[in-house]
């Protein structure tokens, strides 16, 4: 085979071809090769999609973490078959269109192709609709989250360099472990007495900054029992590292032993209320 | 005269024995002597007047280092033309030659030089030893955290090395393309004999200059233990090192202020006769929006880090809870720049970057005007979406919806790049030279980068994902894998004509690999770190992140590795390579229509343009560029200054 002349898939003597191509069978032409790359990469991604965040993320014992997880399963598969197209194009150049032998000098120009009005469209369209699907998910879920459910429980949380400090208002009890019942919204009201920390109780999907002087607000309701750990997701000095706590949820009856464990004052009503709960 | 560049080159240039007045004096020797005598001087006056006061050590450590920048600047000459124009007398035509390099040989790349193309260059060792700085700090953070409990780093090391990593590749990423290619190669892409301002040229890259040693004094000062962001009130009661940090962020907003209203002025004021706007190279474009990004989103960094001084040293309380102020003022004063400066950083190397891909497809750019109005939409849009790097602060829940709507927004116009690269491969003639190479590893890596964007996007999941590892690793990919191999691919692409010298691609492809593999391992393995829950900034971890952990290791000293590969074959093919034709690419822009090595003022003749510079496989007749037949009468005067009136005339 002489260097000289690119390899392509037409002969050689028809520049562009097009027409002898265009009455081969779809998966002989290239873009029927594409089409099948882009079919494997679509299926390679909707795998990870399905498989990856349930595998690497941690169990979840919440809703909200639920709807993370969720949303990724869902996000990463609607953007598979996005990006195997940008993959499969570039993959198919590479085996298709890819100018062999001498590599000292430039091949032949390729077609004058300066763009074409459909196929922009087309791709726009396709992401102003996906952007759409994405906005209309991730609203939802975000207003859902934001809502204030009756029976909450009120959990304060104060950071300082480097402990965390949960407070059961109206029980008396203090601690340097955060306790929350299951099937129970709990509301974070989070602040700091020093710096600004991150509050990120990692297994319930939510986090909120500890900042000083103002309390923040964060929701979440645990449905699962489990352990897990509160870590600080915002560099808050020398040993940012070591500013967490342990964390677990447990059923009602045992978050109202753990609550008189740790000196409850079950005299005042409203923490009978608060016990009594579910 | 019509072929014969011998008046242009720059040994061969007779100008006056006294031309360049005290520029003959002056180099970077001069201006690390005047920056350290004039620092030691402000040091002694500080001390003796503040130093018994509530906020002695930074308010002396700010003088310092005041003293050292503008100390460093008068020795090396970037105040001498406004010093001499506010005692009464201008720069000779003489002078500014001699400014522009002229006989100087290699001493000019020490200099205070005007010529473009000399900048161009010094930007460039400046961007590769800025890497090389942040490259090794960060392998000293993946050193230490090959074991959970590991004693490499105290944690205020670590910390510290966290902040000065960060800040020190965002500086270098931010002037990687725009300081090298923007100056070296864009003036001549639109047929310009140089920068609009080539005196503020000069003055952009030797301020930038003066901002480093600062930004490293930090480890000697106590650290800067807040991260690059700065959040304070950390920030606020951070070690004096927050104070020459602060500075080194003030001169650097000067700098890359004063560059980008240059650029801005060269693409509007100095294209070539038929370089019409429609014709820029998409390059050029890249650049201009850049430069116009850049203006708006400077000035916020600057505010911040003055109100940031003036808490830490004369006591007011921008950012102290207890006295009125917020953090979040300085979480919004930051994002407003932060994130349109992730543009700022992305825009100019993906357009160098397709600049390549239509190279090396032989095939014109897929869908030129509307990737110009992809990147111009995703400038605009990119200043209404910095709030997201807030969704988790607290500040304003109500407003989290409307960041997330802007932010998903965004990747309707970045999409548009992928479609103008894709649409450029198709049918392409694909010549796989080594700046190819880097085309489709950016393809690859941006894809991932931009995927995993759209998580962080939503708010909901965000709150799980935020300040973690995720979102180091996303933001590698885009910024590393996406803006830095763009503006590798660039560099390859340049390399003949900045150098004269053709890059040795048996070693460039080496490390390409080892670049490439580097990649994917180290920041997969931050994704896995991400999707386990392991915090950001944090030198000691759980031991369930250890696997994790591992693999980022390993990955990333093989992509270290690289890199010093790939900085070995560019200074193997610097001493040895063989020199570089004057178009080695075939390609259709105007830098490569000149010489290699460039002439001082670029062009023998004034270029004519007359289409494009995408016209491949069109016909001939509307090549890019009409070279008229030289004028013997038209004195070939360098553009050295275009506020000198003899080249006004001459134009």
């Amino acid at each position: 085979m002489s260097s000289d002349h690119p390899v392509v898939d037409e002969p050689p003597v028809l520049p562009q071809g097009d027409s002898i191509v265009a009455g081969r069978p779809f998966f002989s032409r290239p873009v029927g090769k594409i089409f099948i790359i882009w079919f494997l990469m679509t299926a390679v991604g909707v795998l990870i999609g399905i498989f990856a965040p349930h595998h690497l993320m941690p169990t979840f014992l919440s809703h909200e973490g639920t709807d993370v997880w969720r949303t990724m399963v869902l996000f990463t598969i609607l953007a598979a078959p996005v990006a195997a197209v940008v993959y499969a194009v570039a993959a198919y150049s590479l085996i298709g269109w890819r100018h062999r032998g001498n590599q000292d000098d430039p091949p032949e120009d390729g077609p004058p192709l300066r763009g074409n009005s459909t196929v922009t469209a087309v791709w726009l369209a396709t992401s102003s609709v996906l952007v759409l699907v994405l906005l209309a998910w991730g609203l939802t879920v975000y207003s859902a989250e934001e809502v204030s459910h009756p029976g909450t429980l009120q959990v304060d949380v104060t950071g300082q360099q480097w402990l965390w400090t949960f407070t059961y208002p109206g029980t008396g009890v203090e601690t340097r472990s955060l306790v929350l019942p299951i099937n129970r919204p709990v509301q974070f009201n989070v602040t700091s007495v020093d710096v600004t920390h991150g509050f990120w109780p990692a297994a319930l999907g939510v986090q909120v900054d500890a900042n000083p002087g103002v309390t923040t607000v964060i929701r979440a309701t645990p449905d699962k029992l489990g352990n897990f750990t509160v870590r600080c997701s915002q560099l808050c000095g020398l040993y940012h590292s070591f500013m967490y706590a342990p964390g677990s949820v447990v059923t009602s009856a045992g978050f109202s032993r753990w609550l008189r464990s740790e000196g409850a004052s079950t005299t005042t009503g409203q923490a009978t209320a608060l016990v009594k709960k579910q | 005269m019509t072929t014969d560049l011998a008046p242009l080159l720059l040994e061969d240039t007779p100008i006056g024995p006294t031309a360049g007045g005290l520029y003959r004096r002056q180099n970077v020797y001069t201006g690390l002597a005047a920056g350290i005598f004039l620092g030691f001087v402000a040091w002694l006056v500080a001390h003796a007047l503040w130093n018994s006061s509530n906020w002695g050590t930074d308010m002396v450590v700010t003088v310092t280092m005041v003293g050292w920048v503008i100390g460093f600047n008068l020795g090396v000459g970037t105040f001498n033309a406004p010093l001499r124009w506010m005692l009464g007398h201008d720069q000779t035509y003489d002078d500014e030659l001699y400014a522009a390099g002229v006989g100087q040989g290699k001493k000019r790349y020490y200099k205070f030089c005007t010529d473009h193309k000399v900048v161009g260059t010094q930007y460039l060792v400046l961007v590769v030893v800025l890497f090389a700085i942040g490259g090794t700090l960060a392998m000293m953070m993946r050193t230490q955290l090959i074991s959970p409990h590991s004693s490499f780093l105290s944690p205020n090391s670590y910390n510290a090395i966290v902040s000065i990593h960060g800040m020190c590749m965002i500086i270098a990423t931010i002037i990687m393309v725009t300081g090298p290619f923007t100056n070296f190669v864009m003036p001549i892409m639109i047929g310009a004999k140089d920068m609009a301002f080539p005196r503020l040229n000069a003055m952009s890259f030797w301020v930038v200059v003066s901002a480093i040693p600062p930004l490293l004094a930090t480890f000697v000062l106590g650290g800067v233990d807040a991260g690059w962001t700065t959040y304070a009130p950390l920030s606020v009661q951070a070690p004096p090192a927050m104070d020459a940090f602060s500075i080194t962020m003030i001169v650097f907003v000067i700098s890359v202020t004063v560059s980008g209203v240059n650029t801005i002025v060269t693409i509007f004021t100095m294209r070539a006769k038929g370089m019409t706007l429609g014709r820029l190279p998409i390059f050029t474009w890249a650049s201009l929006v850049g430069a116009a990004l850049s203006i708006y989103a400077m000035p916020a960094l600057l505010i911040a880090f003055t109100s940031m001084i003036t808490d830490r040293v004369v006591g007011t309380s921008f950012f102290v809870a207890g006295q009125g102020g917020t953090g979040w003022l300085w979480e919004n004063a930051f994002w407003i720049f932060g994130h349109p400066e992730v543009y700022i950083i992305l825009i100019p190397p993906v357009g160098a970057m397709l600049e390549v891909a239509s190279t090396f497809a032989r095939k014109p750019l897929f869908g030129y005007k509307v990737t110009v109005a992809g990147f111009v939409a995703i400038s605009a849009l990119s200043i209404m979406v910095w709030a997201h790097h807030m969704f988790t602060t607290g500040w304003a829940p109500e407003l989290a919806g409307p960041f997330m709507v802007t932010t998903e927004i965004i990747s309707i116009p970045t999409g548009i790049i992928f479609l103008c690269l894709i649409g450029t491969l198709w049918k392409g003639r694909i010549w796989t030279r080594l700046p190819m190479y880097f085309v489709y590893l950016f393809l690859w890596n941006f894809i991932i980068g931009g995927v995993t964007g759209i998580y962080l996007s939503d708010t909901p999941a965000d709150e799980y994902f935020h300040g973690d590892m995720f979102v180091t690793a996303h933001f590698h990919y885009t910024l590393l894998g996406g803006a830095m191999i763009a503006a590798t691919a660039g560099l390859c692409y340049w390399f003949p004509k900045i150098t004269g010298k053709m890059l040795n691609e048996r070693i460039g492809k080496t490390a390409f690999w080892m670049i490439a593999v580097g990649i994917q391992v180290t920041y997969f393995g931050m994704f896995w770190e991400g999707f386990e829950g392991m915090p950001r900034r944090v030198a000691f971890y759980d031991p369930i992140f250890q696997h994790a952990n591992d693999m980022a290791t390993g990955g990333a000293y093989l992509l270290m590795l690289g890199w010093i590969v790939l900085l070995y074959a560019g200074i193997n093919s610097l001493r040895q390579g063989p020199d570089a034709p004057a178009n080695p690419w075939h390609s259709k822009t105007l830098e490569w229509k000149v010489p290699t090595p460039v002439p001082l003022a670029n062009f023998l003749v004034d270029p004519v343009v007359t289409s494009d510079p995408y016209g491949y496989g069109e016909p001939e007749p509307v090549g890019p560029l009409v070279m008229p037949a030289p004028d013997p009468d038209r004195e070939l005067v360098p553009n050295l200054s275009s506020d000198n009136p003899l080249v006004r005339g001459d134009d």
